[in-house]
């Protein structure tokens, strides 16, 4: 029996090395995959820029977006405590909705190409996730550090000069729903869609 | 002992205020509510409506009739009065480094920058390290404090407030009896002039300005005081569900 159960702890003890061994590779690929996923958005919104329709960069960046971005996450953590009463209906509605927002407001702002540049410093692993921290080059403005926090594979949170835009939209998005109620918030949305759209 | 009985009291003071800003800060002490709630969003739609009226206007006239390099050199002047509270602070804070960066450019700018009018020290590197009374006192460890909406001036919190009356007031110090009260009205000017765009993004982006305002306001506080590098856990853990 003791030999036995030598046996199973050599065993084990076997195949936490093996694991040990596989293991450094993931972090590695995890890294590699995170800054995979920003660049090709940037290389997309790149692309979108040089597009004059509104329509056409909506078109080009949806399908982007929805690659690199986790969007019921932002979803959840926007909306807190509101998004748990939700039905799987209406969180549905609300997370097609700020997807739709978000595309509209990356075509809204990147609509012309003047020689911007996104450069990827470097990526970083921390405990839940990943963070890619860039630069956007502008010719003739200051650039923007943009570091994108990464979790399960997609975007969650975009940091632009320390301000959080998922703090941000948090923050809003609560305070309509505390002072207004859900549905205005929907109404809101819908709103800043169609301005962004109406810009153009 | 008898050392330390030969030196000013000042230097002991500056000494140990040194060795305490030292002190390492924790990102998840920062605990800065909105106490005044209904005060300040009195006081921001009084500031809007002022801005809206007044301000903006004035500020869109400046950006348009004024041209770039002739903006950059008012925003750059200002700055460069403003240099030496950053000095000040960065050595309150035990940045010794930091405080000879903003010492170096103060003394390039004021001389070969034509009186702060060029960024000489910028183009060599030596970059604004933008460290203010409010960020000393959190490095001293208030860390806690209420937001606060001043009307007309904005954004701030009890701990910042000391830091933006100072600010205001800075150039009017260093220049003396050689101030005149004009230039008061080119620094709001040129510096609403300069907030233009972020405006416009806030007007485009935000559902609540109030609300969008405050939380911007005290995230760019926090990346401040951290100079650069707020706790990346924060960013995760802030969001869990």
């Amino acid at each position: 029996m003791p030999f036995a159960s030598d046996t199973r702890r050599q065993l084990a003890l076997f195949g936490m090395a093996l694991l040990a061994l596989c293991f450094p590779s993931a972090p590695a690929a995890g890294e590699d995959s995170a800054q995979g996923v920003t660049e090709q958005f940037h290389k997309v919104l790149l692309q979108a820029a040089g597009l004059e329709m509104i329509g056409e960069r909506e078109a080009l960046l949806g399908p982007a977006i929805a690659d690199a971005f986790n969007v019921e996450r932002i979803a959840s953590v926007s909306l807190g405590r509101t998004w748990k009463g939700l039905s799987e209906a209406e969180r549905t509605e609300f997370t097609e909705l700020l997807a739709a927002l978000i595309v509209a407001t990356y075509a809204d702002r990147f609509d012309q190409y003047t020689g911007q540049r996104f450069v990827t410093d470097r990526v970083e692993a921390v405990r839940t996730g990943f963070v890619v921290y860039t630069t956007l080059e502008r010719p003739g403005n200051s650039s923007v550090s943009l570091n994108y926090f990464l979790r399960d594979g997609g975007i969650f949170n975009v940091v632009a000069d320390g301000v959080s835009d998922l703090s941000l939209r948090r923050a809003d998005y609560n305070s309509i729903v505390k002072r207004e109620g859900y549905p205005s918030l929907l109404a809101h949305l819908r709103n800043k869609i169609k301005q962004a759209r109406d810009r153009q | 002992m008898s050392l330390l009985k030969g030196l000013p009291r000042g230097c002991l003071l500056l000494g140990l205020v040194c060795c305490t800003g030292c002190a390492s800060l924790k990102g998840g002490s920062f605990k800065e509510g909105d106490r005044h709630e209904e005060f300040n969003r009195a006081s921001f739609r009084l500031s809007e409506a002022v801005d809206e009226r007044v301000m903006a206007p004035a500020a869109r006239g400046y950006d348009r009739i004024v041209p770039g390099p002739v903006k950059r050199g008012v925003l750059n002047a200002f700055r460069n009065l403003r240099g030496l509270d950053s000095a000040l602070n960065g050595l309150l804070q035990g940045k010794i480094d930091s405080a000879a960066t903003d010492l170096a450019r103060f003394g390039v700018n004021s001389s070969l920058g034509l009186l702060g009018w060029f960024d000489v020290a910028g183009w060599w590197k030596l970059e604004d390290q933008q460290e203010d009374l409010g960020q000393t006192l959190a490095v001293w460890g208030v860390t806690g404090s209420s937001y606060l909406y001043v009307p007309l001036l904005g954004p701030t919190t009890w701990r910042d407030l000391p830091s933006m009356l100072v600010s205001n007031v800075m150039p009017r110090l260093v220049l003396g009896p050689n101030y005149h009260w004009s230039l008061s009205g080119l620094d709001v000017l040129g510096t609403r002039a300069d907030f233009l765009t972020a405006t416009q993004l806030r007007d485009s982006s935000a559902l609540d300005p109030y609300a969008f305002t405050r939380d911007a306001y005290l995230q760019r506080r926090k990346f401040l005081i951290f100079d650069g590098n707020p706790p990346l856990e924060d960013f995760f853990n802030d969001f869990d569900d």
